[in-house]
C-alpha cells in the first residue's frame, strides 16, 4: 500500500508539472496571438466610452487575466483563476464561463471514447491470441497485416469512409449532431434511441481505431509468454492445452492495461477529427470553433482539459498496472 | 584526428558483410511477395511526388460544364467544384505532402537519434533530463497542441510544415533509439572497442550506429507516417490556410464543400484522396513488416 501511495504521489506530482507546462503554453499563446485580442478589446471598450478601470475589469473577466501589468504579474492572474476552476469568460458564447461550456462538451466526448475504446479492447484481445496461435498461417498473417493496416490508418480516414458507406452510399445512419433535433430531450425512449443512432458512428470510429493496436499488442504478447519456461514446463508436464492456454491468457493480458488507458488519453486527443466529421459536440469539436472563431480562452481550456484527460490516462494505466501485477508491486518493495 | 590507415583484409571483411546484409534484405523482401508489393507502393509515390506536378500543366485546366462529374474514362475519379479532374489534382498534390514528410523524417532522424543516443550513451543526469523532456513532449497530446500552436505561427509552406512537425515528433524515435542504446552499450564488442580506447565518435559511429541503422529507420518511417497524417488532417480540419493543393485540402472541400457525407456528388472527390493515404499506408506498413525481419532475426527463424 505504501509503495502504492509513492508511485501515485510521484505521478500526481509529475502530472501537475505536465498540466503547469500546458497552461504556460496556452497562456503565452493567449497573450501572443497576432493582434493581440486582449489590447484590442481593451482599447474597443475604452474607445465606446467606458473608464479604463472598469474596461480592464472586463477584459480581465473575459479571458481571466487583466492585460494590464507586466507578463509575470498577467501570468499569475491566470493560474490563481484557474486554481478556482475560474477559465474566463467565452468570448464566442458571451455571458457564459469557460468551464461551463467545456464541461457541457466533456460529457460527448467521454462516452463514445469510453464505449468505443471498450469495445475494440473486448474484439482485439480476443482476435489478438487467434493471430498469435496461427501466426504461421494465413489466417494469422491476415489478421496481422488488417491490424497493421487499421493500426496505422489515420481516424479521420475510418471516419470519412465510414461516413461515405453508411450516411451518403447506404443512408442507414445520421450524418451528425447527437440526437434528432425534433424529439425533445428527455429519458423518453424515442430519445434515448436517436442517441444511440446518432452514437453508433462515432462509437464504431473509436472501436475500429483501436482495434489495429490491440491485435498487434495482444498477438506479440502471447507470443512472449508462449516462449516462456513455465509454459514449457507446463507442456512437459502434460497439462491439458486449455489450461495451459488460460496461464497464457491471464499473463499475455496483463501488459495490454497499461495501453488501455494510455490509449483512453490519446482518443481524447484524437476525438477532434472524429467530433469535426459527425459534427459531434465534444470537447474536440469546441476547441475547433473556438480556433475558427478566436476564442482564446475558450481554446485554451479545451486544450487544457484534454491533456488533462490525457495525464489522468497516464496515472490511471500505471496505478491499473501496479494493482494486477503483482510482480511490479514486490518489486517496488525490495527496490 | 589522423586519417585511420585501414588494413586491405578488414575492408575486404566489411564489403562482405554489406554485401551479405543486402542479400539478406533481398531474401527476406522475396519470401512474402507482399513486401515487394509494399516496395513498389512506396516507389511509385515517389515518383508521383517527383514526376507528378511535370505530367500536367501548371494550373490544372478547368471545366466550368463539369462541375462534379460523374467518374469516366476521362475523368476516373470524376472532377471537383470546379470542374478541375480530381486525379490531376491527387497526383499533383501529392508532391507537398510527400515533400513535408522527407523533411519531417530527416529532423525526426537527426533530433531523435541524436538525442537517444547521446542520452543512452552517456546515461547519468544528461539522461534523466533528456528523457524528462522526452516524455513531456511525448505526453502533450500532439493534434490538440499543433492546433493551438497554429494561431500563433503559420506554418503553411511544405518545408516549413515539415520542420514543425519534425520537431514536435522526435520524441518516440528518441525514446526507442535510447533502449536500445543502453541495451547495445552492455554488449562485448562495445566493452572490448572501450577497453581499446577508441574515442567515443568511433564507438558510436562505427559500432553502434551500423547495427541500429534500420531501427532507426523503421521507427523514423512510423513516425513520418503519423506526421504526414498529422498533416492532412491540419489542412482537412480548414485550420489553415489553403495556400497549395495537398490532399487535405481536398478532403476538407470535399466534406464541408461538397458536402460528401450527405451527397453523392462529391463522393468521388471525397474517395479519391482517401485512396491515395490507404496505398501510401499500405505500402508503409509492408515495408515495416519487412525491416522488422531484417531487424529483428529471431523473427527469421521461424
Amino acid at each position: 500500500m505504501a509503495v502504492l501511495l509513492r508511485r501515485l504521489a510521484g505521478h500526481v506530482a509529475r502530472g501537475f508539472v505536465m498540466i503547469l507546462v500546458v497552461t504556460t503554453i496556452s497562456f503565452l499563446i493567449i497573450r501572443n496571438v497576432p493582434g493581440d485580442p486582449l489590447l484590442a478589446r481593451y482599447q474597443k471598450l475604452v474607445e465606446q466610452g467606458m473608464a479604463p478601470d472598469a474596461a480592464q475589469r472586463a477584459v480581465e473577466a473575459l479571458y481571466g487575466f487583466t492585460p494590464k501589468g507586466g507578463l509575470w504579474e498577467q501570468y499569475l492572474d491566470y493560474m490563481g483563476g484557474l486554481a478556482h476552476l475560474d477559465l474566463g469568460q467565452s468570448l464566442s458564447v458571451p455571458g457564459t464561463g469557460v468551464s461551463t461550456v467545456l464541461f457541457s462538451a466533456a460529457k460527448w466526448t467521454l462516452i463514445p471514447v469510453l464505449a468505443g475504446t471498450l469495445l475494440s479492447f473486448l474484439v482485439g484481445v480476443v482476435m489478438g491470441v487467434y493471430a498469435a496461435i496461427k501466426r504461421t498461417g494465413v489466417l494469422g498473417d491476415l489478421l496481422a497485416i488488417s491490424g497493421s493496416l487499421l493500426h496505422g490508418v489515420p481516424q479521420y480516414v475510418l471516419a470519412l469512409l465510414l461516413g461515405a458507406i453508411f450516411t451518403t452510399l447506404i443512408p442507414i445512419l445520421p450524418a451528425g449532431g447527437t440526437a434528432d433535433i425534433v424529439i425533445d430531450p428527455g429519458f423518453t425512449a424515442d430519445y434515448i434511441g436517436s442517441l444511440v443512432q446518432h452514437a453508433t458512428l462515432p462509437v464504431v470510429t473509436y472501436a475500429l481505431a483501436g482495434y489495429g493496436g490491440w491485435i498487434l499488442a495482444m498477438k506479440s504478447s502471447v507470443v512472449t509468454v508462449l516462449g516462456d519456461d513455465f509454459i514449457l514446463a507446463a507442456e512437459l508436464r502434460g497439462m491439458k492445452r486449455s489450461i495451459i492456454f488460460r496461464y497464457v491468457a491471464r499473463n499475455a493480458i496483463l501488459p495490454l492495461f497499461t495501453i488501455l488507458a494510455l490509449s483512453l488519453g490519446l482518443l481524447f486527443g484524437g476525438s477532434i477529427f472524429i467530433e469535426r466529421i459527425f459534427n459531434y459536440p465534444g470537447l474536440g469539436l469546441m476547441l475547433i470553433d473556438s480556433i475558427n472563431n478566436r476564442d482564446y480562452s475558450l481554446m485554451g481550456g479545451a486544450f487544457l482539459l484534454i491533456t488533462t484527460a490525457v495525464v489522468v490516462a497516464n496515472i490511471a494505466a500505471d496505478l491499473l498496472y501496479t494493482v494486477i501485477d503483482p510482480r511490479v508491486r514486490s518489486g517496488g518493495e525490495a527496490a | 584526428m589522423s586519417a585511420t590507415i585501414v588494413p586491405e583484409a578488414e575492408t575486404g571483411a566489411a564489403a562482405a558483410v554489406r554485401r551479405n546484409f543486402w542479400r539478406g534484405v533481398w531474401r527476406v523482401m522475396r519470401r512474402k511477395p507482399s513486401r515487394m508489393v509494399g516496395a513498389v507502393i512506396l516507389v511509385v509515390f515517389a515518383l508521383m511526388g517527383i514526376l507528378g506536378p511535370m505530367l500536367y500543366p501548371d494550373p490544372l485546366p478547368r471545366d466550368t460544364s463539369a462541375l462534379y462529374a460523374p467518374p469516366s474514362l476521362r475523368h476516373p475519379f470524376g472532377t471537383d467544384f470546379e470542374g478541375t479532374d480530381v486525379l490531376a489534382l491527387v497526383v499533383t498534390g501529392s508532391r507537398y505532402v510527400l515533400l513535408t514528410a522527407l523533411v519531417t523524417a530527416a529532423i525526426t532522424v537527426v533530433v531523435g537519434a541524436g538525442v537517444g543516443l547521446f542520452a543512452g550513451f552517456r546515461r547519468g543526469r544528461w539522461d534523466t533530463v533528456l528523457m524528462r523532456f522526452t516524455d513531456m513532449k511525448l505526453t502533450i497530446p500532439g493534434l490538440p497542441l499543433l492546433l493551438v500552436l497554429s494561431t500563433v505561427w503559420k506554418f503553411t509552406g511544405a518545408v516549413e510544415m515539415g520542420l514543425v512537425l519534425g520537431l514536435l515528433g522526435w520524441g518516440g524515435v528518441a525514446r526507442a533509439v535510447r533502449s536500445q542504446t543502453l541495451s547495445l552499450r552492455e554488449r562485448g564488442f562495445i566493452e572490448a572497442a572501450r577497453g581499446l580506447g577508441l574515442s567515443t565518435t568511433h564507438i558510436v559511429g562505427r559500432e553502434l550506429l551500423p547495427g541500429m541503422a534500420p531501427y532507426i529507420a523503421m521507427n523514423a518511417l512510423i513516425a513520418v507516417t503519423g506526421a504526414v497524417y498529422a498533416q492532412v488532417g491540419l489542412f482537412f480540419l480548414g485550420v489553415l490556410p489553403f495556400e497549395a493543393n495537398n490532399w487535405g485540402v481536398m478532403l476538407n472541400l470535399a466534406v464541408f464543400g461538397g458536402g460528401a457525407l450527405t451527397t453523392t456528388a462529391a463522393l468521388p472527390y471525397l474517395l479519391a484522396p482517401l485512396l491515395a493515404i490507404l496505398l501510401l499506408t499500405l505500402g508503409i506498413v509492408l515495408v515495416v513488416d519487412a525491416m522488422d525481419e531484417i531487424f529483428n532475426p529471431r523473427l527469421r527463424e521461424e
